[in-house]
Parts: structure tokens; sequence; C-alpha cells
């Protein structure tokens, strides 16, 4: 019993981190109707930074995140103005994103090799720590990613609520034409938001590298994970995605737990396929992005 | 003769062709590695235009062709490996277990109202990531620890082991090319071009848009899986990581991409191409760079040549012939290269390259040679205008 508690609270907390990584997935789909597969190679890019940044400079990795995130908002934009003037489609996106992620993959694989990677623990402090709450481990960096998902998720979802910003966001992802003819800037919000779509997954990278051991093909085993997460919380829906992250999340814990680590990727694509035949509008759901 | 008994003649006659090169290659004291490059390219060029047939006409996009490759290749494993059937009688049931696999998942998937290209997609994608997770837990599948498919005794009417899987996949390939080729110019074809078009239009106008759909899944995974079946033998020793991986959908849907989305002969120039390239490419020891090329090349090519590379060179052909045969007697006669692949592989290059050069741009330098100074209708479309006359 206490073994399975264990699994959903660590299952819990790794919501978080499937939250982080889905979330540019998701406003690039939701909001400027871009599948984004590069999304899943920025964020183990990301990771191989911190990883590469923290040991050739012997810094804390959470300190990297001050050239990493930045460095990542510009490519995210660049890659928007990119699509732009490419005039891209919902369907050819799927296309390019995917060719852009093989370049990218086989970048990685070239420079950082097959390899499996780790930021040392005499460099990484946060790797080993947990904190006990009545018998439970929480291990730190899953901690870390959890309440980043949570600020991130409910910052996003105010900034989409109630700012202007938010407000030319939402209507771009309703009607982008008519959004141009009301007076938004339609490309700049577009670039942006593309930005901190790749910023998002970058920070993702970061968790990641302070968390667990790295390798090229980390990558496409994310495919599931994060697609159910995406399409269960909803397109664009950053409240839904952290929602969806921990179900999800916990899922595959308890399934761990009961059948074997080897189950809980089956659960995964499981709960992706119902999703999918179920509810493609996500799981609460009224407006297009929140 | 009708256009359509004039390409099955064809066929017959490539066929016939193509089924003793490897007696040519003895012959004349080829290297066997030829007959082992020209029946991966078979392989490919299946494998694509199988894909070609749901994705190229009916307009679904699917990353499933990994799923239905896959169960082939484990069809054929097991019932061989671990239930000691003969490989020609487990060859069939592997194209019949794909076939179901597909089937199941349309019968699920058309079925929904909301069903929009990109929720297919993705479920698609979904489904080999099942299959392989499904293959690794279950021991009476693989659990973990792959099969040996060496000791696999094949009909001795098929020659030695190269020779067979030439002939095999020789066969299999003409059988899926020539399935893409009668459904593209078929009632069923027009079909699944309407429905790529405009789906609720073409079911209001009374094409079966669901039977059809279904028709196309099935052939798309019932070659699939026959080829995988196939391709169990040379793979030797199956395991989950090198059949459920991103290989087999990444490379169908960038040659079919690069050939011609929609044109039964798209998938078959497109295979030729990029498999030939990745080829010499690895060879050439730049292993890395293949795939940053390839993954450039779909970027490129997605975003440049929409129509894909084929509908160029047919209506570009005089430069293509030109190019190819032009570059290919150069390379060989200098044996500059000292490997016919790699003399194909650079006259394939120069020609593409020539196919690069931008519609308006080719326009205004041959002048406009047609009355509508177009390239010809768009991929696909073709048929419907030969249709109505």
């Amino acid at each position: 019993m206490d073994l399975l508690a264990q699994g959903l609270v660590t299952g819990v907390l790794i919501g978080g981190l499937y939250a982080l990584m889905s979330l540019g997935v998701s406003l690039s789909w939701g909001a400027l109707k871009i599948i984004n597969l590069a999304h899943f190679s920025f964020i183990l890019l990301s990771a191989y930074l911190v990883y590469q940044l923290t040991v050739s400079f012997e810094v804390d990795p959470l300190l990297t995140m001050v050239v990493v995130l930045p460095l990542f908002f510009v490519v995210g934009s660049l890659m928007q103005i990119f699509f732009h003037i490419v005039n891209i489609d919902e369907f050819k996106s799927l296309i390019v994103t995917f060719g852009i992620f093989i370049i990218l993959q086989s970048l990685m694989q070239t420079i950082w090799s097959a390899d499996f990677r780790r930021i040392g623990s005499g460099l990484n402090s946060y790797e080993s720590g947990s904190i006990f709450i009545g018998g439970i481990a929480l291990p730190l960096p899953s901690m870390m990613a959890f309440i980043a998902a949570l600020i991130i998720a409910i910052g996003m979802s105010l900034l989409l609520s109630r700012s202007y910003f938010g407000k030319a966001v939402r209507a771009v992802a309703q009607d982008e034409e008519m959004a141009r003819a009301f007076g938004v800037d339609t490309n700049r919000v577009a670039v942006i938001l593309s930005g901190l779509s790749a910023a998002f997954s970058a920070l993702a990278g970061v968790f990641i590298a302070v968390g667990q051991t790295i390798f090229p093909g980390l990558a496409v085993s994310w495919f599931g994970v994060v697609f159910s997460v995406v399409i269960l919380g909803g397109l664009g829906h950053t409240v839904g995605a952290l929602t969806a992250g921990v179900i999800v999340g916990s899922a595959a814990g308890a399934a761990a737990v009961l059948w074997g680590p080897l189950a809980a990727p089956l659960v995964t694509f499981l709960i992706l396929i119902a999703a999918l035949l179920f509810r493609p509008q996500g799981l609460l759901t009224s407006r297009s992005v929140a | 003769m009708s256009s359509r008994a004039r390409a099955l003649l064809g066929f017959l006659v490539a066929g016939l062709l193509l089924a003793f090169i490897p007696e040519l290659t003895e012959a004349i004291d080829l290297p066997r590695f030829y007959v082992i490059f020209l029946f991966t390219v078979f392989f490919w060029v299946a494998q694509a235009s199988s894909w070609n047939v749901l994705t190229g006409y009916s307009g679904y996009f699917s990353f499933g062709q990994g799923a239905w490759y896959g169960i082939g290749v484990y069809t054929v494993a097991v019932l061989t490996g671990k239930h000691g059937w003969s490989f020609v009688t487990a060859l069939p049931v592997a194209g019949l277990f794909a076939l179901v696999a597909g089937l199941l998942l349309g019968v699920v998937v058309f079925r929904l109202r909301r069903l929009t290209g990109e929720i297919f997609a993705l479920t698609t994608l979904a489904i080999a990531f099942v299959l392989a997770s499904l293959a690794r837990i279950s021991p009476a599948i693989d659990g973990g620890t792959g099969t040996f498919m060496t000791g696999t005794p094949l009909p001795s009417f098929l020659g030695e082991f190269t020779t067979a899987m030439y002939r095999l996949t020789l066969v299999v390939m003409l059988l899926t090319v020539l399935a893409s080729y009668l459904t593209h110019d078929s009632r069923l074809g027009w079909g699944l071009f309407s429905i790529r078009d405009d789906e609720p239009v073409a079911g209001g106008l009374g094409v079966p848009v669901f039977r059809y759909k279904m028709v196309a899944l099935g052939i798309n995974a019932f070659f699939a899986g026959l080829m995988g079946g196939v391709w169990a033998l040379q793979l030797g020793f199956v395991t989950i990581d090198d059949v459920f991986n991103i290989r087999v959908p990444l490379f169908v849907i960038l040659m079919t991409v690069l050939g011609g989305l929609g044109h039964w002969m798209g998938p078959v120039v497109g295979a030729v191409i990029i498999y030939t390239l990745s080829d010499r490419l690895n060879s050439a020891g730049l292993t890395d760079v293949n795939q940053i090329i390839i993954g450039s090349l779909l970027v490129v090519l997605a975003l440049a040549v929409k129509e894909g590379l084929y509908v160029r060179l047919r209506d570009r052909w005089v430069t293509t012939l030109v190019t190819f045969v032009g570059v290919m007697a150069i390379t060989t006669v200098f044996d500059i290269t000292r490997s016919l692949i790699s003399d194909f592989a650079i006259s394939m290059v120069a020609t593409v390259l020539m196919m690069l050069i931008p519609k308006g741009v080719w326009d205004r330098v041959r002048g406009r040679d047609r009355p509508d100074g177009g390239e010809g209708p768009p991929v696909g479309m073709e048929t419907m205008a030969e249709a109505g006359k």
C-alpha cells in the first residue's frame, strides 16, 4: 500500500514535468495551429545545453536557465518568423517540423554521441535530494518541476484571460483574419507566443537535465506522454495541461507499481488513444484557449 | 490496347526483366552487394507505395506505417521461430494480421464524427508505440529478448538466400505498386481523391466515404505487413527497438512527399532517390550527416516542390532524360567513382537539382509552351480530368 502511495505521489510530481513538457506543444497547436514536433528536440537540446554548461563551467545547473531560456525564446521566435514566411498550414507543419526534429536529433547525436549523460553529483546538489512527508519521499527535481509547472500554468492562464496580450492570443486562436481586421498585430502575437512556447520546453529540459540521465533516444519516448497530455488537457489550455499531466503521471506511476515498469508506457498510450477517441476537445474545456 | 492493359503489360515485362538480375550480376561478375542494394530499394518502394494509397490518395496522414510493418515482421518471427511454421505459410498470415489490425483501427477511428486529420495522425503514431509496449511485455511475442531468424529455412526453388530475398521482395513490391496503380486509376481512386479534396462534399455526392477509407487503410496495412514479413528474414535478429522505431514511418513519409504524394509513381521515384542517396552517404562514412541531409530535404521539398518530384520529372522529361543519361555516361565512361551505384546516385542528384529550378524561372527561360501556361494538373487531379472525357 505504501508502495502504491509512493508510486502515486511520484506520478503526480512527474505529472508536473509532463505538463511543463507539453505546454509549448499545446500553446503552439492551440493558438498558432502549428503541430510543432521540433519541441521534443528543443526539450532535449536544452537538457544537453544545461548539461554542457554545468560541466564546462562548473556552475549550479539551475543557474544555466539565465542563458538557456532567453536563447530558446529567440529560437522559437525565429522559427515562427520562418513559418510565417513560408506560409505553413497545420498539415504541412507536421511534415516540416518533423524534418526539423530529425535534423536536431542527428545534430545532438553527432555532438554528444549516443552515450548516457548525467550531471555528476558533485555539481548537482538537487539530484539525490528528497523531502520526506509521512514516509513518502518527494524527490527534489520533480518537486521543482511541479512547482514551476504550477506557476507557469496559472500564470499563463491569468495572462491569457486577463491581459491585452492574452485577449489578442485568444482572438488569433479563434479567427486570425478577423483578429487582424480588428487591429491585432497577429504576427507579433504569434512570434511572442512561439518564443514563450519554446522557452517553456527549454525549462522542461532544465529539470530533465537536473533529474535524469539523458541520451538522444529520449526525445522519441516523450511523444506518447506529451500528446496524451496535450489532447487530454485540451489544445492551448495551460491549466488543463497541468491537470492532464497529473492524471497521466499518476496513472503511469500506479501502473508501474502494480504491473511493473514496462506497463507504464502502455498505460500512457492507452490514455492517449482514449483521449483522442472520446475527448478530442480536452477534459475541462469551454473556451478555445486559456 | 487500353492504357490499363498497356500498363499491366508494362508491369509484367518489368517484372520479368528484373527477375533475372541476380543471374545477370553473376554472369558479368558484379559484386553480390548490387543485388542486396536492389532488394532494399524494392522494400522501400513497397513500403512507400502502400503508405501512399492511404495518405496520398485519401489525405489521411498516417504515422502508422511502423505498426503495420512491425506486425508483419513479428508475425513471421513468432510463427516460424516459436511455433515452427514454415516461412511460406507464415508470410500470408503476416499480411492478414496487419490487415486485420488496420481494419480494427479503421472501424473505431473512421466512425468518429469529430475525426480530423491531425487526430488521425496522432492516433496512428500512438498505435505503433502501444504495439511496441505490448511486444515488450508479452513473452509470447518478444518479452524483450529478441528473436533469431537466421536459421529459417526457405523453399529451395527460390535459390540461395540473397537471390531468394531478391525474388520475394520483387514479387511483393510489384504487387504493391500494381495495387497502388490500379487504385489510382479506378472508381475507388477517384473516390479517395474526392475525400482528400473535400470529404463532406464527397459524402454528399454519394461517395461511400467510410468504405473507401477502410479499403485504403486495408491496402496500406496489408502490403506493409506482407513486406514486413519478408523483411524479418533480412533483419536476422528481430528486436523491438529495431522494428518499432521511427525509421520506417520517417523514410516512408520522406520518400513519398519527395516523389509526389498522390500519384502512384511518386513513392517509387522518391524511394529510389532517397534510398540510393542514404546508402551512398552511409558507405562514404557520412552516417551522421545522412540524417541531417535527409531532414533538410524533407523541409525544403515539402515547402519548395509541393507537387512532388515525379510531376516535375514528367513535365520536364527532356531535361530529365538528357541530364540523367548525360551525367551517367560521363561518370561511367571516365569511371569517376568505380561503382555503378555511385554513378547512378550522382546522375540522380544532378537531375533532381535541375528539377529544383522554380516554376516561374523555368517558364521564363523556356517560354510558355502550354496553352494554359501551367505545368500540368495537380497530382491526382489528372485522373479526374480523364474521367470527365
